[in-house]
Formats: structure tokens, C-alpha cells, sequence
């Protein structure tokens, strides 16, 4: 090695004008943190004095922030110049890892029921050690569930339509594609509807079944929503024609999140519907 | 915005935004990276100021200064929390790695500037929400480990917890959007030619550290949205009664809580290393290893969670397994250290104040890492857990590791930052200062924790006392010593320094130091090519 | 050559180190300090002013925790001294004054290899002995006798498995209505009473939050966990009284929930059990002792033998 790289500037060849998007100042950051801090007080707010006009507010907020700042990306992205491939490229970096921290954040559920699935003794007082617990009938696999299994898979299917069609520049085979996906996105949440309102279990005070039941398919449930809205706003994005064969990483990103929400389901359906079901089950 | 706004501000490149643009609506890494340092001064204030307050009701047993029990574990739990949540997470990552990280790849600014402003109000938003958790009734009194079922409703009624609770979901998103943005950057945005193994220290530091929030904050999130559920919408994760499992409360703190332990000193690690190259005027030595040995510890530090739970629900064969896990940190720890040493020998050595920082963190971390390896032993933590002995060997890994290496890269970048360079006696005197206060303050907690002293106690039994009084007058020490780094400020910002734009000269290698002190609002807007 | 020197230099501070660990060693005090007596003749195992180490070990779990201690402690003694060393004589030799030019070596395979298996081998060496330690406390079977052990906010239940009915509440003696002999934050008002020298197993659980039942002198500490029953072994040397102390955040009072066991020569146990179950069938007596109580015979014999009592060194008016 020459002692020049050892210098602050000797490892300086030269310069290039850089590619990247600098973006402008932007007060939506401080909107999301405000709408955040709104929907968290807004929480305590409900449970501890019954006053619902925080959360109320603060998921306005946070709904509407989240409208404008993707909206001005949106804006940004389709003004020539300033998202050049090295921008495209990471705002794929970006999803992906959020996704990875999602994954994580579903890690945690499982973990939670997989300590009473695997181990039915550390369920606290006066409880059988078994799994599920003796009191609690299960849901059905075969019935909705699997219903529910299908209609995601198939779901599946119709967003890989959907890219197919947007990569052969097939705009109204993409708009099919991603309106048939979006329809079975809400088929989904009406089974899940359904299966909740039948539940042979309780949630609220209903005892440890019920709660990981409960919020491993609750935050599911939630991530299909987010999951649906994403794709219908590409929906009409891909209306509006803003999609090309080469740039379409709105659509990728959706594609990608749907397909993550997909693979949590089928972990769902096997590890807490099939593996977690009771002797005798509720159809 | 629309295009023509986007175009009037391109016009005016080079000129800083008026006030309110500039520090609520920035989209600039230095400028957020200064509002990171400066609410981690003034968090650390506050947790500074709870930890004297704990010194002083700790000074003689019986003392009445604080009489409530309630309160006094309020305050325990607010300390923990801010100090860690923020004072060294955003000192360390959100200041130090927002202003040095795009310089050191030569990138004109982060991946996605308007989620990196947002991480920094997230964070402001957490902090509010500690101080009502701290305030609010009698205050959320159980502890920073949260656990169950002393925070459920049954036992904590009030919103406290709750506050605290969602505290922690605010500053974990920040967090986490924080990590998102580091990598992206990181891996997306060097200059041509900076491979990954040319990339500085501090670079690799907060990559491994952005890996790990963004792993281990969802499972945090995930516990503590349980414990939410549990508290307020009827559900039984970990209420006995209902069926659920204290213990698994602490397993998914802990996943969390152990890679957090590395979040907060990986990055120190990545300071210690430019300083220590820096002031010997070595390049490092052993790059790959320091690289690598970051990397392991990454990894291993996802598996040794349960260490922290030897004397809690876990099995004989579990405390085998952790243990051996545990250890096998020191290893790559080891390989840092010596690490340092060999970059130092043969060097030419300048103890300016960043350099007696990175010693002082250099031993006092082996100090702290060496009470580590005692307590990696199960059957030792049988006697050891939450002793002060433990209270002592994470403060020397963290108030005087991970702090050390904070106030090691301010002295060592500020000029950097600001443009003004500190005053050289006066820093020293603020390390001196600090580092007998903070010996004296938790080497003798040694002691208490050896003779069984246990943590959290607002009051003890009298044999208790000598060692105390010794601990509480380092407090008053370090104390003293921050009322220096106070004068140190002062005097930075009111002075009138023209500073170089290397002027720690041939030691200094890295990117920042080829930009103008201060460095101008914009940097690296034509790429550097790496050779 | 670099290399070389680094080396000389490491043997001879290496050596230096272990020069001074040794010497250390030979001036450490010996471990079994005398410990006061209380009134009712009782050897008091609670902390002691200034002390800066373990108590005095009582069992045989606290006697390996005080040996690994020391292996350990050494080990680490010695890895701090040479790392203390070596930045010592790089702040000497090193400085810029008198070494104004730096070398350039960045790689020296060789001693990063040895620095990485070095550390890897005296993990090791620590990890074996301490292995056996955690089978040793894990080794609850064969009591002679089990205590079911529940944490309160904020005191501790002891109900005697096998003797019907002795079950009885702990609560701290609140500062102002000390007795002399009585400790700060760790006398109790009914201490728990096993017998010296027999195998104890402490079943732990709680009734409402985390507490943590840690007992320093005897190497006890386990968390009660509501829901859970977890098990901790002790054999007691000696007669005593041994102090401990609730060790798990646990609300408001956490400070003010001790442990305090009397241990007794056995016969005397087996009369105070024998009493205590007697007491239990009365029903409203609570079958509690005082084990001055208990102890006044002891005392007497003792009496008899003419030993010297000695008054118990605390500050029990604080």
C-alpha cells in the first residue's frame, strides 16, 4: 500500500456528481411523530378514562400524514432526474428491511404461542399442561381457515398476474390482476370477520388461548388490511398509468408485502389452526 | 411540495433554511444528527440528575429524601430508561452516525432523509412520554426491565406504565426507521470505490448496530404490546391467572435487551478505534479481525439472551447452555481490545482529551467486561444476580464505556460539527474529573453486591453504609466534572476559532476530515472516487 | 523486529502481573472473618461494615461459589492488570515526545491468532469448573426436608411440606420497634427454622409479583414466580441465623421484605417442629417461634458450660 492512502486525501482519486435524490425539507415527519404520540395517548386514553378523541385524532393524523409525505414521493418519483437507479435501489433496501423487522415483530407472537404450544406447563395456575387448554374448543382448520388459506394463495397468484402483465406492458391485465387481488384481500378479512364474530373463545379476559389465537391472527389480520389499502392505492395508481415496465417499485413493494403477509398466514394455519386445534373443534 | 418549490430550494443551495425549516422540517444529516446530540445532553441532564438524586437518598441508610417507595422506583426505572433510550442510543447512533456516517462513505446526505427527521421527533415523542411515566400518579415504578406482573393492572393501576410502555413503542420505531436508514445507506451509498472492507470502523460499527435494532426492536415491540394488551384489553400473556407466563415476558425482553447491550456499545467501539488510530498516528491494526470480531459479536449476541435469567424460570440444562454461549463473547471482545493495544504500539502517542477518553474506555471496559465474565457463570449469578455487583459491572460497560467513548467522539469531532475547538486543559480536567468520580462511584458497589446488597433499594441495612458513602461522594465527583463539560460548552460556543479542515493532522483518515471545520451544511455533493 | 518486542514485552508485564497476583494473593485475609453472636448465643450471618467480599460461606453451594469466585477473579485480576500494563507502557514508551515516528504494521497474523485462542482456551478453563457448579445447585433431590417458600408484597409465607398446618407469615420488624439484636431491614418477626446440616429444599413461588428469594450467606437465590414452582437446595454448616433479603423489584416496599432462617442443631428442630405442628392443630395459634425463645434452653446448656456470649455489633437503632 502506498503511504498516500494513508491520508484523508490521498484516498481521493477524484469526484463524480452525485446520483442521489436530496430531498427537500418536509414538515410530515413532524405530523407522523405528532399523529404517533396522538394514537398512543390516545390508547391510555381509552383504557384508562374512556375518551376516544385522541386515538380519533391522532389516526387521522397519522392516516393523512401518511396520504401527503407518499403522496410528494409519488410527485418526486415521476419528476424526471431525481430518482435515478441508485434512488430505485433503495428504496428496495428500505421495504426489504422493513419487512425483515415485521417478520421480527411476528417472531415475537409466535414465540409467545409456541411457549405454550411446546411447553403447556408454563401456562400459570390450575391449568392442565396441555395444549391447547382443556376448557378452549378450536376453530375448525378445514372450515374457514382453510377457506382463508386458499383465498390467499389464489391471491398470490393473481399479484404474480398482475406483475406479469405490467412486465409485458399489459395495463389492463395488470388492473384485473391487482383488482382481483385487492377483492380477495377483503374476501380474506370477511372470513377472518366471520371467524372472530363465531369464535368458540372469548377474547377479552377468555385466558391464554384466546389471546395468542387473538393477536398472532389479530396483527395478521391487521397487516392484510395494510396490505389490501397498499395495493388498492396501486390500483389506482396503475388507473392513473403511472406504472412502466422499468419503474413500477410501488407496485414491487406491495407485491413483495403481500407476499410476506401471505407466508405469516400459512405459518398461522399450520403451527396455530392445524397443530394448535383441540380434539373436537367449532365449525 | 410541488415542483416549482422543489426548484426555488435547489436555487438556493449552499444557504441554510430559515429557523423552523431548518430544525423541524430538516431533511439534513447534520443538522439532524444536532438535534439528536443536543436532546441527548439534555436527556442525559435529566437521568443525571435522578442518579444524584438516588446518590444523595443513598448517601446513609435511613436518609428521608425520598420517603415513598413508589417514587423512588419511578425514579430507578426513569434513569434506566433514559439513560439508555436516550442519552447513549441517540448520542451514539442518531448524533455521532447521522453526522459522520454519510461523510466516512462520502454521501451527501441519508437514504431517506424525511424518515431520518422523523426518527429524531419519534424519539422527542418518547421522551415526553418517560417524563409523564415518571411523573404522572406515583410514577411507573418497575424497573426498566418492565417485567411482569409487577407492571400489570393488578399491581400498577395508574397510566404511569402505560406512558412508559408506549414510551418505548416511540422510541423503538424511531429506533427502528434509524436502522432502516443506516443500512439502506450504508449499503447503497458509499462512493465508487469504497468497498465494504475499505469502509471506516465507525461505518462498520453502526452497520452491525443497525442490523441488530432492526432485528431485536420488533420482538421488544411485540412484548411490550402484549404487556399493553395484558394491562388494558383483558388478555393473560403473563398473568398467571389467566394462564400466561411471567417468564416469557423476560425471554422476549431479553432477546431484545441482550442485543441492546451490544447496540450501545458497538458503536463506542467504532469511535474508539478512529480516536485510538488517530492519536497514535497508526492506521488500525488488524482491520478484517476488528471487522469480523464486530460481526460475531452481532451474532452471538442474539443467542445468550437467557444469561440474564439464570436465577428466573429457566432450566439446569438452559444455564449450560447460556453460560457457554455468554462466554464465548469474550472472544471477539478479546480480539477488539488487543486490537487497540497493537494499533497503539509503535505509534506515536498523543494523549490529547479524545485519546485519554478512548484509554479510560479502553480499560474501564475491560474492567466492566471482566465482571462480565464472572457473571456469565450461572452458578456465580446464583450469588451475584441483581446484587450491586451487577449494578457496578454494567456501569463500567456503559457509564464508563459506552459515555467514555460518547464524550471521546464529541471532543474528538466537535470541531468537525461546530467548527470551534474545545479547550484542550479543560477537557482534560473533565476526563480526570470524571473518571475518578465515576470509579469511585461504582467500584466499591463491587463490594456492596459481593456482600449482598440488592438493587432497586431505596434504603438498607446499616453494614451497608461505608460503601455507600464512598459511592455517593464519586457521584458528587462526577458531578462536578459535568459542570466543567458545561463550562467546555461555553466556551466552544462562544468562541471564534478558525479551524483547518484536518486539524487533528496525518492521524486522521477518514472522509470527514477532507471537508471544511465546521462542515458546510452540504458535503460530498460531487462524490469522492475511492482509490 | 515489531513482533518480537510486542512479545518480550507481554512476557515480562505477563509476568509482572503474575508476580503481583500472587503476592495479592498471599495477602489476601482469610475469607472466614469472625462473625458477631447475638444475645441467644446465635452466630449472625449478615452483612458486615466495609465488607468487601462475600459473607462468610455457610453452605456447600456458597463454599464453591467462593472458590469459583476466587478462580475466576484471578483469571480476570490478571487479564485487566496485563491489559493495564500494556497501556501503561504504551502511554510511556509511545508518546509522541520520545516516539515521534510511528510504525506502519497493520497485520501480524501470528498474534492475532494467539490473541484469539488464548482467550478462547481460558474460557475454557473457567467454563469447566463451572459447569460442576451448576449441576451441584441443581441437585435438589433427597431433602431431608422441603420448605414451600411464597413471596407477599411484601413478605414471605414458609409452609413446612410434611408437617401439617406449619405455615406461617414473615414480616419485617419495623425500624422504630427494634429489640436489641435485632438488625435494620433484615430481623424478622417469625424467622424460618431448619435444622443445621440436613439437606433443605426451598420450593419458590409467589403470590402475586416477581420477588427473589436470596439468602447470600447460604449461596440461595431464586426467583418466586407466581404460577411456578421452582427449587433451591441448601445444607446449613452450622447453627445460626441467616439473613437475606427480597431480590426483584417488587413494589413500593421492596426493601422491606427480609429473609431470616434459623438454623438449630437438630434435636432442638425436631422439639420446635414437634411444638409448631402441636400449635398449628390448636388452630388459632399461629405456630410460630421466636428463636430467642427457642433458644433460652440452648442457652442455658450453654450457660452451664459457661461460654462467653458476645453482643451483637449492630446498629440495630438506626
Amino acid at each position: 500500500m502506498s503511504g498516500d492512502l494513508h491520508t484523508a486525501e490521498g484516498q481521493i482519486a477524484g469526484t463524480v456528481p452525485h446520483p442521489y435524490h436530496m430531498v427537500e425539507p418536509s414538515i410530515w415527519p413532524v405530523f407522523g411523530a405528532v399523529s404517533a404520540i396522538l394514537i398512543a395517548a390516545g390508547i391510555i386514553f381509552v383504557a384508562h378514562y374512556n375518551d376516544y378523541w385522541f386515538l380519533i385524532a391522532g389516526t387521522l393524523g397519522a392516516v393523512g400524514t401518511m396520504y401527503v409525505w407518499w403522496r410528494d414521493v409519488v410527485r418526486e418519483s415521476r419528476t424526471p432526474g431525481l430518482h435515478k437507479l441508485v434512488t430505485q435501489i433503495g428504496m428496495r433496501y428500505g421495504m426489504a428491511l422493513f419487512i425483515s423487522s415485521e417478520v421480527m415483530f411476528f417472531v415475537s407472537f409466535f414465540w409467545a404461542y409456541f411457549n405454550f404450544f411446546f411447553y403447556p406447563s408454563h401456562m400459570g395456575y390450575a391449568h392442565a399442561p396441555v395444549w391447547p387448554p382443556q376448557h378452549i374448543t378450536t376453530i375448525d382448520p378445514f372450515a374457514v381457515p382453510l377457506f382463508n388459506t386458499m383465498v390467499l394463495l389464489l391471491s398470490g397468484t393473481t399479484i404474480t398476474w398482475a406483475h406479469h402483465a405490467l412486465l409485458e406492458n399489459d395495463r389492463r391485465g395488470m388492473i384485473q390482476g391487482l383488482g382481483v387481488t385487492v377483492l380477495l384481500g377483503i374476501t380474506f378479512l370477511c372470513g377472518q370477520g366471520y371467524e372472530y364474530t363465531h369464535s368458540p373463545f372469548n377474547f377479552y379476559h377468555g385466558g391464554i388461548f384466546p389471546s395468542v389465537f387473538f393477536i398472532a391472527t389479530g396483527f395478521h389480520g391487521f397487516h392484510v388490511i395494510v396490505g389490501t389499502t397498499f395495493l388498492l392505492v396501486n390500483f389506482f395508481r396503475a388507473i392513473k398509468g403511472q406504472f412502466s415496465v422499468k419503474r413500477h417499485f410501488g407496485f414491487e413493494a406491495a407485491a413483495w408485502y403481500w407476499h410476506f403477509v401471505d407466508v405469516v398466514w400459512l405459518f398461522l394455519f399450520v403451527c396455530i389452526y392445524y397443530f394448535g386445534r383441540s380434539a373436537i373443534t367449532a365449525a | 411540495m410541488s415542483a416549482t418549490a422543489l426548484h426555488d430550494d435547489h436555487a438556493a443551495h449552499g444557504h441554510q433554511p430559515g429557523f423552523l425549516r431548518r430544525w423541524l422540517m430538516s431533511t439534513n444529516h447534520k443538522d439532524i444528527g444536532t438535534l439528536y446530540i443536543t436532546w441527548a445532553i439534555i436527556a442525559g441532564i435529566e437521568g443525571g440528575v435522578l442518579s444524584m438524586i438516588m446518590r444523595a437518598q443513598l448517601a446513609e441508610p435511613g436518609n428521608t429524601l425520598i420517603t415513598n417507595g413508589a417514587a423512588w422506583n419511578a425514579i430507578v426505572t426513569s434513569h434506566g430508561l433514559l439513560m439508555i433510550f436516550f442519552l447513549v442510543m441517540p448520542a451514539l447512533i442518531g448524533g455521532f452516525g447521522n453526522w459522520m456516517v454519510p461523510m466516512m462513505i462520502g454521501a451527501p446526505d441519508m437514504a431517506f432523509p424525511r424518515l431520518n427527521n422523523m426518527s429524531f421527533w419519534f424519539l422527542f415523542m418518547g421522551f415526553i412520554f418517560v417524563n409523564l411515566g415518571l411523573l404522572v400518579g406515583v410514577g411507573s415504578g418497575i424497573g426498566w426491565t418492565l417485567y411482569p406482573p409487577l407492571s400489570d393492572i393488578t399491581y400498577s393501576p395508574g397510566p404511569a406504565v402505560d406512558f412508559t410502555l408506549f414510551s418505548l413503542h416511540l422510541a423503538g420505531i424511531s429506533s427502528l426507521l434509524g436502522a432502516i436508514n443506516f443500512i439502506a445507506t450504508i449499503l447503497n451509498m458509499r462512493a465508487p470505490g469504497m468497498t465494504m472492507h475499505k469502509m471506516p470502523l465507525f461505518v462498520w460499527s453502526i452497520l452491525v448496530t443497525a442490523f441488530l435494532l432492526l432485528l431485536a426492536i420488533p420482538v421488544l415491540a411485540g412484548a411490550i404490546t402484549m404487556l399493553i394488551m395484558d394491562r388494558n384489553f383483558g388478555t393473560s400473556f403473563f398473568e398467571p391467572a389467566g394462564g400466561g407466563d411471567p417468564v416469557l415476558f423476560q425471554h422476549l425482553f431479553w432477546f431484545f435487551g441482550h442485543p441492546e447491550v451490544y447496540i450501545m456499545i458497538l458503536p463506542a467501539f467504532g469511535i474508539v478505534s478512529h480516536v485510538v488510530s488517530t492519536f497514535s498516528k497508526k492506521p488500525i491494526f488488524g482491520y478484517l479481525g476488528m471487522v469480523y470480531a464486530m460481526v460475531a459479536i452481532g451474532f452471538v449476541g442474539f443467542v445468550v439472551w437467557a444469561h440474564h435469567m439464570f436465577v428466573s424460570g429457566i432450566s439446569m440444562d438452559s444455564k449450560v447452555y447460556f453460560e457457554a454461549a455468554t462466554l464465548v463473547i469474550a472472544v471477539p471482545t478479546g480480539v477488539k481490545v488487543f486490537s487497540w493495544i497493537a494499533t497503539m504500539w509503535g505509534g506515536s502517542v498523543e494523549l490529547k482529551t479524545p485519546m485519554l477518553w478512548a484509554i479510560g474506555f479502553i480499560f474501564m471496559f475491560v474492567v466492566g467486561g471482566a465482571t462480565g465474565v464472572v457473571l456469565a457463570n450461572a452458578g456465580l449469578d446464583t450469588e451475584l444476580h441483581n446484587t450491586y455487583f451487577v449494578i457496578a459491572h454494567f456501569h463500567y460497560v456503559l457509564s464508563m464505556g459506552s459515555v467514555f467513548a460518547i464524550f471521546a467522539g464529541f471532543y474528538y469531532w466537535i470541531g468537525k460539527m461546530y467548527g470551534q475547538q474545545y479547550n484542550e486543559t479543560l477537557g482534560k480536567l473533565h476526563f480526570w474529573l470524571f473518571f475518578i468520580g465515576v470509579n469511585l462511584t461504582f467500584f466499591p458497589q463491587h463490594f456492596l453486591g459481593l456482600a449482598g446488597m440488592p438493587r432497586r433499594y431505596p434504603d438498607y441495612p446499616t453494614a451497608f453504609a461505608g460503601w455507600n458513602y464512598v459511592s455517593s461522594m464519586g457521584a458528587i465527583v462526577s458531578g462536578v466534572s459535568t459542570l466543567v463539560f458545561f463550562v467546555i460548552l461555553f466556551k466552544i460556543f462562544t468562541g471564534k476559532q478558525k479551524l483547518a479542515a484536518n486539524y487533528w493532522g496525518e492521524g486522521a483518515t477518514t472522509l470527514e476530515w477532507t471537508v471544511p471545520s465546521p462542515a458546510p451544511h452540504h458535503t460530498f455533493e460531487d462524490v469522492p472516487v475511492i482509490r | 523486529m515489531e513482533l518480537a518486542e510486542l512479545m518480550k514485552q507481554s512476557t515480562k508485564y505477563g509476568l509482572l502481573a503474575l508476580g503481583l497476583i500472587t503476592a495479592a494473593a498471599a495477602a489476601h485475609p482469610a475469607l472466614a472473618a469472625s462473625l458477631p453472636k447475638n444475645s441467644a448465643g446465635f452466630t449472625v450471618h449478615a452483612p458486615q461494615p466495609w465488607e468487601w467480599w462475600f459473607q462468610p460461606a455457610a453452605s456447600p453451594i456458597q463454599k464453591s461459589i467462593d472458590w469459583m469466585m476466587q478462580f475466576v477473579l484471578w483469571i480476570m485480576f490478571g487479564v485487566v492488570l496485563l491489559v493495564a500494563g500494556l497501556l501503561a507502557y504504551i502511554m510511556v514508551k509511545f508518546r509522541a515526545s520520545v516516539h515521534p515516528v510511528p510504525s506502519t504494521t497493520t497485520h501480524n497474523t501470528l498474534i492475532e491468532v494467539i490473541w484469539t485462542v488464548a482467550p478462547a482456551l481460558l474460557l475454557i478453563v473457567i467454563f469447566v469448573p463451572s459447569l460442576n457448579m451448576i449441576y451441584q445447585q441443581s441437585n435438589y433431590k433427597h431433602p431431608y426436608m422441603t420448605v414451600k417458600v411464597t413471596g407477599h408484597q411484601w413478605y414471605w409465607e414458609y409452609q413446612y411440606l410434611g408437617a401439617k398446618g406449619v405455615d406461617f407469615t414473615s414480616y419485617p420488624i419495623p425500624p422504630n420497634q427494634l429489640k436489641p439484636g435485632e438488625i435494620k431491614q433484615l430481623s424478622v418477626d417469625h424467622p424460618l427454622v431448619v435444622p443445621a446440616n440436613r439437606k433443605i429444599v426451598f420450593q419458590i413461588t409467589s403470590g402475586d409479583v416477581l420477588h427473589s428469594f436470596f439468602i447470600p450467606s447460604l449461596g440461595v437465590q431464586r426467583y418466586a414466580i407466581p404460577g411456578q414452582y421452582w427449587h433451591q437446595w441448601t445444607k446449613i454448616d452450622a447453627p445460626g441465623v441467616y439473613y437475606g433479603e427480597c431480590n426483584q423489584i417488587c413494589g413500593m416496599n421492596h426493601d422491606n421484605m427480609p429473609i431470616e432462617i434459623v438454623a438449630l442443631p437438630m434435636a432442638q428442630f425436631q422439639a420446635w417442629l414437634a411444638e409448631a405442628k402441636a400449635d398449628a392443630a390448636q388452630g388459632d395459634v399461629p405456630p410460630v417461634h421466636k428463636y430467642e425463645v427457642l433458644a433460652e434452653a440452648a442457652a442455658a446448656k450453654a450457660a452451664s458450660i459457661a461460654q462467653p456470649h458476645l453482643a451483637l455489633a449492630s446498629n440495630a437503632s438506626n
